[in-house]
């Protein structure tokens, strides 16, 4: 069945067909959600708002369109949300250069080292710059819908794609080198 | 990653990979279940559509509309019962005029309570009292 036949059901009232959609578009959301937020549990609650706002909103999904940008762009917006909120609560706790620490270059030893680097690197980018770079080089989603789900020109989602390219391309050549040389 | 230019207009698959393995969480389907859980719980998601939903409030909406029937017709009978008891009684309005004409009345029996003229005394002593 198709996602803009699921969203009228669900919109009605049909738990079945909102737990198909939720169940297609589960691991997208909560990816999206993973690159804004540093903690899983804080993107998982996103993702969740994400979903449930979503839902509470279906009357103005366009079932002309694809049903994924929509989702996608509520769930960047709890997501952004929540991000601005934690920020908030955190400002003089923890000072920001000790949040977000830098992986010094002998830690990246293994796969979850590297996987740590490249979360690392990419909470180094701005916020849409991570999205844009997730939302089309992970999900396979066009500059035109990333820029749909991004409120912001098409352009402007190149520009994003190659910046956050260029930042996480330079951590992942590094780690290549390295497993090489090993 | 080096045959890929950062202008290029095609996924990465490479970057995209590792991406994909560093932001995925486990267990998609127990956090597909949770969120339908928590749009049951906050939406009602589970109630299904309208006619459902007021079906299931057919019942006790009938149940309530006869409670406040039988209250209302036990009102009313209370209240019927009540109303000619208080006519007979003529408390509510009649009773300073009643009250009035009473003692009226009793002023003559007063003054003719006697076969003789009622003294001077008597006279001023009710006059006085009036």
């Amino acid at each position: 069945m198709k996602d803009a036949e699921l969203a009228a059901l669900a919109q009605a009232g049909d738990r079945e067909a909102f737990g198909e959609l939720v169940r297609r578009y589960a691991a997208q959301a909560r990816r999206l959600a993973r690159a804004v937020l540093e903690d899983p549990d804080d993107a998982d609650d996103a993702a969740q708002d994400g979903f449930l706002a979503a839902l509470r909103h279906l009357g103005r999904y366009d079932p002309d369109r694809p049903f994924g940008p929509w989702l996608l762009r509520i769930v960047a917006n709890a997501a952004s949300d929540r991000r601005r909120r934690r920020r908030v609560r955190r400002a003089g706790q923890i000072p920001p250069t000790l949040a977000a620490p830098e992986p010094a270059p002998d830690a990246v030893t293994d796969r979850q080292g590297f996987r740590e680097a490249l979360l690392a690197a990419l909470g180094t980018l701005p916020e849409r710059q991570r999205m844009a770079a997730v939302l089309f080089d992970v999900e396979g989603y066009t500059h035109r819908e990333i820029a749909e789900v991004l409120d912001v020109p098409e352009g402007t989602v190149r520009s994003d794609v190659y910046h956050a390219r260029q930042a996480l391309r330079e951590r992942l050549d590094a780690w290549k080198d390295w497993r090489e040389s090993e | 990653m080096s045959d890929t230019s950062p202008f290029d207009h095609r996924p990465d698959s490479e970057l995209g990979d590792a991406l994909r393995s560093a932001l995925s969480a486990p267990d998609d389907a127990g956090f597909a279940r949770r969120v339908v859980a928590a749009a049951d719980a906050e939406l009602g998601v589970g109630a299904g559509p309208y006619w459902q939903v007021l079906g299931a409030w057919a019942r006790p909406a009938l149940v309530a509309a006869m409670l406040v029937i039988a209250l209302a017709g036990f009102w009313l009978g209370v209240a019927l019962q009540r109303a000619p008891v208080a006519a007979g009684n003529g408390v509510a309005l009649g009773d300073p005029l009643t009250a009035a004409d009473t003692e009226r009345l009793d002023v003559p029996v007063l003054l003719a309570g006697d076969e003789s003229p009622p003294s001077v005394d008597a006279v001023m002593a009710v006059a006085l009292e009036y």
